[in-house]
């Protein structure tokens, strides 16, 4: 299946909102898994779209850009793997695959995008120092044009030019690579897992983990009942803690009386 | 304290400054001064409003320095400041510089916690795991719950606008109980999240004689998901260590899947 000129547009646009929405709204930038279903819709394959941003999603939960940190682009990798897995009807496995060095590869442009944005800052610096209010304003709203672009242009490229690349890399492509990247696909979510992990205080709450992990292994309690579970868990915690709140502060405060009855005493 | 301005910040301006931060927060984000033009472009009516030529130079100075914290819950700094700046005008600069600086970090955390990492993850796991499935709904419950979030944030402003100050120290304690049930509930979902999401079988078997033994059946009998607990925990473990980023472990992965699916202990 060829891809029409219609939906290279549309996913160009998709790309050019999906990092702004990031730093804006926040609907569905963030998560490969929003952008892999409105992908899927314009390729007329709402189930590929879901399950390549599914996939994708697992690896970078809790994964974010704190700090001006750069995080492999998996939004980008939604888009691009799920166009080229609707035109070469090769399926999931292949659309991550080659999502994921897409995201990786992203990276780069991201920091571009970052730094790019230097230039503006030095601009409202210098427009700052005559007072143009106006001028200053301007130059912060061009902060949108690196940012939307360093999405955009390459996926423009890649679909534009993608068939036949792509086409070319299906073919030489060896069976343990093949092979490997099916592994690879199936166990990548745990980096996502870990660094989230890793962000969490897990040492604090590690029984809730080993509570959560042991519904899903043993007793196969399907997403949604595991997380009844939790909120369960969650208003119980509060509760207790939120009496204990109260209760301390009420034993200050009657503690701070005997003090003063005991200076009292001592006078 | 004499007031000297009778200029007071209409509802109107408060809505327009919300409108300001959630489109400009970081949209000029830079290596060099990160979230310092979003915040001058949006407090920018009130400047104008409050001072003219050299006081609105030295005012725009102040704002244009190296901001960043959490962009769903940074207005409340900026309520504060403009309930302040209105107040005391020019006279709070040095104020209002410490209090951006001060309390620019502990909001980056908790906001990052809640926004960036625990809604995300609940969300991002449940609709994935659905979307694996072929099932949009989870995904599009979530793009919903997100347009939500976009209002919630409205409020944030101006609690901290007729609020001030006081807040901080006196929801600060329920505000972490709150964080932690939170945290709680994430945890509880990751748990059963690592053996639904990571797929690892062992393909391995071993013959002797009449004897057949399928290793993963062994696996399974220890424990179900025994695998995906093992990777985590590795994953998790070289996390911890120096020099490690979550790029490099995604790449670790990868060639990890490729050998063991090589050596046919994975596949």
């Amino acid at each position: 299946m060829h891809i029409t000129i219609l939906q290279i547009i549309l996913l160009t646009a998709l790309s050019f909102w999906m990092i702004i929405d990031q730093l804006t709204v926040v609907v569905i930038g963030n998560f490969p898994l929003l952008v892999g279903l409105i992908a899927g819709v314009i390729m007329g394959d709402v189930k590929i779209g879901l399950a390549v941003g599914g996939t994708l999603q697992l690896m970078v939960l809790g994964v974010g850009t704190y700090g001006g940190a750069s995080i492999p682009d998996f939004l980008t990798g939604a888009v691009v793997g799920t166009a080229f897995a609707v035109t070469s009807g090769k399926g999931l496995n292949f659309a991550i695959g080659l999502a994921v060095p897409v995201g990786l590869l992203m990276v780069q442009l991201d920091v571009l995008a970052r730094f790019s944005n230097t230039y503006f800052q030095h601009r409202v610096d210098k427009y700052i120092n005559v007072n143009d209010t106006k001028a200053v304003e301007r130059n912060i709203l061009y902060g949108t044009i690196p940012w939307g672009l360093s999405r955009a242009l390459p996926v423009l490229i890649m679909l534009t030019l993608g068939n036949g690349i792509v086409n070319v890399i299906i073919k030489r492509m060896p069976e343990w690579l093949t092979g490997g990247l099916q592994v690879a696909g199936g166990i990548l979510p745990v980096v996502g897992i870990a660094i989230l992990l890793r962000y969490l205080p897990t040492a604090k709450f590690v029984a809730y983990l080993i509570i959560g992990f042991f519904l899903a292994s043993y007793l196969k309690v399907p997403m949604l009942g595991v997380a009844l579970v939790g909120v369960a868990l969650g208003f119980i915690y509060y509760e207790n803690h939120n009496k204990t709140i109260v209760k301390g502060a009420n034993q200050e405060e009657s503690q701070e009386g005997e003090d003063l009855d005991d200076g009292e005493y001592e006078d | 304290m004499a007031n000297t301005k009778t200029n007071q910040v209409t509802t109107k301006q408060l809505h327009q400054i919300n409108r300001r931060w959630l489109w400009s927060s970081q949209i000029c984000w830079n290596y060099e001064k990160m979230m310092a033009t979003g915040y001058l472009y949006t407090v920018m009516p009130v400047l104008k409003m409050l001072y003219k030529d050299d006081e609105l130079r030295e005012m725009m100075i102040m704002h244009n320095q190296f901001f960043n914290t959490n962009p769903f819950i940074g207005q409340l700094i900026i309520g504060m400041d403009i309930a302040i700046e209105e107040k005391e005008g020019i006279k709070s600069k040095e104020a209002v510089a410490g209090l951006k600086t001060g309390l620019m970090g502990p909001f980056a955390g908790v906001g990052d916690t809640i926004f960036g990492v625990i809604i995300p993850t609940i969300f991002g796991s449940i609709s994935a795991y659905m979307a694996l499935r072929g099932n949009p709904i989870g995904a599009i419950i979530w793009m919903l719950v997100n347009i939500g979030i976009v209002f919630l944030r409205y409020p944030i402003l101006k609690l901290g606008y007729t609020q001030g100050a006081k807040i901080v120290s006196e929801y600060s304690e329920r505000l972490n109980l709150l964080t932690d049930s939170a945290i709680l509930l994430g945890l509880t979902v990751v748990g059963a999240l690592i053996p639904t999401v990571v797929t690892a079988k062992v393909p391995f078997v071993y013959r002797s004689g009449k004897v057949v033994l399928k290793l993963q059946t062994i696996l399974n009998q220890i424990m179900p998901g025994l695998i995906p607990v093992l990777l985590v925990a590795l994953v998790y473990w070289m996390l911890g260590r120096k020099k490690v980023t979550s790029t490099k472990m995604i790449i670790f992965v990868m060639v990890l899947a490729i050998v063991l699916k090589a050596l046919n202990i994975l596949g």
